[in-house]
């Protein structure tokens, strides 16, 4: 198991975001969150990469806890240092791709294994050029991101999560700020990510992305998971209510 | 008075002026920064006691500030002030522009979106690392036109040190000036507060350049 | 009144001189006083108030040095100053003054002073410091033994560098009149009148002439003083009392044109006026 979250609470401010939701991903597995916005899918998503700190519940990645529950009943995180190490197993692509604009392409994504992994330079320009050409943007390399387009920018950026060599990919809304013509070179990395068996998360509102990619597609709805399975079924042949509603809308 | 006089005797204040510019730079750009670091510290007291520091830093005349650290430590703890005119100066100058360094840079950091600060945590950047590598360059080329402003101001500024009689350029120009009952003195202070402030725009600009390469 | 009357002679005289070599198409000098003054006063050596040992002593060198007769010789310099100087050998008791080098040789007399004040303290043609007041506190160190060290200050600053100790004295053609009380005061080595200074063509003959002129002054001078104290029904005739930073500036709008009048001692304005009167 890679990534395990038990009875996720999350409340701002006395809404409650996220109700109890428990989240288990498998080696080589490709999940697609869906829902309305709202639903509380990325809000679990910056939960799962720390970026929100949980209320109650428990986290662990590789059987390795980060989040265990405290004897008054809260969430309780491990400390700063064992936490570094959970974080490197996991990357994490933003919907404004947030590269860093005064980096190159190339130093974008060979920075962080360089600064935090401590590994070596040449191996890691090896590596980044070769993920550089599997993104189709190895005449690129020395470009800055104000130069691309918003697909070349969230290639780069997935690159950049790549690098690092994570055990587990999150996307959150990969393609939602990008022009409609451009989202699917984006897409197509993705799938080709999942062909090659990565294991990855995705929040989106592609609906026939994630019923081509995903193994498993969750539909969430007012912090609660709705229903989740297998694509052909969530999304061809819904059981709930709520599901059902959601996806006539969508197709409208 | 030769010409020549009047600028050899002129020039021993550029020396000074300078020395005022350069030390006041040196320590009000690192100043400012503990100063917006102080400022939206976690503790409510040092917040409000910063706030207070850069009300009155802002809020009062420059050359009664001078006053202010140069006999202060005389008239509150009775301390022998000899020899401690340039430090005076220094510190009065120093403390002044932090406080303006201290809300330009405030400025800049508030132009850097969340989501660089989220990037480099997720990259696993530590603290300083996501300070220094990733959010301060960023800021830099941010607040780069409005530090030139303040630079700039900084070098007319200079003259003010006469309060406390550190004989800098313009000190010597006004004893120049009437001792000779001529206004060459001030001619010549003129050009070169233009020339001094022509270089520092010239290289600010060069650096502004510099860091054009992105948006 | 009889050194005012060989000044404002040797002031007609002057020009008069050239105009006779062709080289001015008038008789008037290009600046001049008015023979009304606003009264004189005396300069003398502001020491912190209960300082009475050293005003003492230093008083007692300066009237050592009249004796000697360096007091003169350094007036000789200054031809400005010259005629305002009001020690005399007359009266002074020898057996009184302190002993030629009976000073402490570890002592070092801080001297402070205005380096804008000229011809008392204000920078040399070879951009060192001087002045007459410069010169006899250090005719007085040589005379008592001591070391000697300049403090130029900035005048609106200098009780705040006296009290707190930077000099030991106020010592730069600072006047005693209406400031009894604030100091201990050494000898008055000079006095001065204060006088209303005019281009030489102006209709202004008289102070009253004065009614609705734009007069000029320098900030914290006795001149000053003396038209915001004594003599404020006369300022209050005035257009416009116009406050300066420097005489210098003030000077610079009288030759403009831009005011009519400047309030100044007769010593600081006749070096004033002297370059254009030649």
């Amino acid at each position: 198991m890679i990534l395990e979250m038990k009875g996720i609470q999350k409340s701002f401010g006395g809404l409650e975001v996220l109700k109890d939701i428990s989240l288990e991903v498998d080696s080589g597995e490709v999940v697609s969150i869906i829902g309305p916005s709202g639903s509380g899918k990325s809000t679990l998503l910056r939960c799962a990469t720390f970026l929100e700190t949980i209320d109650s519940g428990e986290i662990s990645y590789m059987g390795v806890p980060a989040a265990t529950t405290g004897p008054e009943g809260y969430a309780l995180y491990v400390s700063e240092a064992e936490l570094r190490k959970v974080k490197s197993y996991f990357g994490l692509v933003f919907q404004q791709f947030n590269l860093f604009p005064h980096y190159s392409v190339l130093k974008n994504i060979m920075d962080a294994p360089i600064a935090v992994q401590k590994r070596d330079k040449e191996e890691v320009y090896e590596e980044a050029m070769e993920l550089l050409r599997k993104m189709n943007l190895e005449n690129r390399a020395d470009a800055y991101p104000c130069q691309l387009s918003g697909g070349q920018q969230q290639r780069v950026a997935i690159a950049r999560a790549l690098a690092l060599n994570p055990a587990i990919l999150f996307f959150d809304e990969p393609t939602s700020a990008l022009d409609p013509e451009l989202t699917g070179e984006v897409l197509k990395v993705i799938r080709q990510l999942a062909d090659e068996k990565m294991t990855m998360v995705v929040v989106t509102h592609e609906m026939p992305f994630a019923r081509a990619v995903s193994n498993r597609v969750i539909f969430m709805d007012k912090g609660v998971i709705v229903e989740q399975g297998h694509p052909e079924i969530v999304l061809g042949a819904p059981t709930q209510e709520r599901t059902i509603q959601f996806l006539r809308n969508y197709q409208r | 008075m030769t010409l020549s006089t009047m600028l050899s005797t002129m020039g021993a204040g550029m020396l000074r002026t300078c020395a005022i510019f350069f030390l006041t730079i040196l320590f009000s750009l690192p100043l400012g920064m503990v100063v917006m670091f102080l400022r939206q510290s976690r503790f409510g007291i040092v917040r409000v006691i910063t706030k207070i520091y850069i009300a009155i830093m802002r809020g009062t005349p420059l050359m009664l500030q001078l006053l202010m650290w140069y006999f202060g430590p005389y008239y509150l703890f009775g301390m022998n002030i000899r020899g401690y005119r340039l430090p005076a100066i220094i510190i009065g100058f120093s403390m002044n522009y932090a406080a303006y360094f201290a809300e330009i840079y405030r400025g800049g950091f508030e132009t850097i979106p969340k989501g660089q600060y989220e990037a480099a945590e997720v990259l696993g950047y530590s603290g300083p690392q996501t300070f220094f590598k990733i959010i301060l360059p960023q800021v830099i080329k941010a607040i780069l036109p409005s530090v030139t402003n303040e630079v700039i101001t900084l070098v007319k500024d200079t003259s003010l040190a006469f309060t406390l009689a550190y004989n800098e350029m313009f000190s010597i120009a006004k004893q120049i000036a009437a001792s000779q009952t001529s206004f060459m003195p001030f001619v010549i202070a003129g050009v070169f507060y233009f020339i001094a402030n022509y270089a520092v725009a010239f290289g600010m600009e060069r650096i502004e350049k510099a860091l054009d390469y992105y948006r | 009144m009889k050194k005012k009357l060989a000044i404002l002679l040797a002031m007609v005289m002057i020009p008069a001189s050239l105009a006779a070599c062709g080289s001015s198409g008038s008789d008037a000098p290009a600046y001049r006083f008015l023979e009304e003054d606003l009264g004189t006063e005396s300069y003398a050596i502001g020491f912190r108030l209960g300082d009475e040992e050293l005003a003492e002593t230093v008083s007692g060198a300066v009237q050592a040095l009249v004796l000697d007769g360096t007091y003169a010789s350094i007036g000789e310099k200054y031809p400005d100053i010259k005629d305002f100087l009001c020690l005399t050998a007359e009266g002074i008791d020898e057996a009184s003054l302190p002993e030629k080098g009976s000073g402490d040789p570890e002592y070092v007399f801080k001297h402070g002073f205005d380096l804008d004040y000229p011809p008392y303290s204000y920078l040399q043609d070879d951009g060192s410091v001087g002045g007459f007041d410069v010169e006899l506190a250090q005719a007085v160190c040589e005379y008592m033994g001591w070391g000697y060290e300049a403090v130029p200050f900035n005048w609106d600053a200098k009780d705040m560098e006296l009290n707190a100790g930077s000099c030991d004295c106020i010592w730069s053609g600072f006047t005693k009149e209406g400031r009894e009380d604030l100091y201990t005061w050494g000898i008055t080595y000079s006095d001065n009148t204060q006088g209303i200074l005019v281009a030489g063509d102006s209709d202004i003959k008289t102070l009253a002439d004065l009614a609705g002129k734009v007069v000029g002054v320098q900030t914290a001078t006795s001149a000053y003083d003396m038209l915001e104290g004594d003599r404020k029904d006369l300022a209050d005739t005035f257009g416009e009392l116009k406050v300066y930073e420097t005489y210098t500036i003030a000077y610079n709008d009288l030759k403009a044109g831009a005011i009519d009048a400047i309030a100044i001692d007769l010593t600081a304005g006749s070096y004033l006026i002297a370059g254009d009167n030649q």
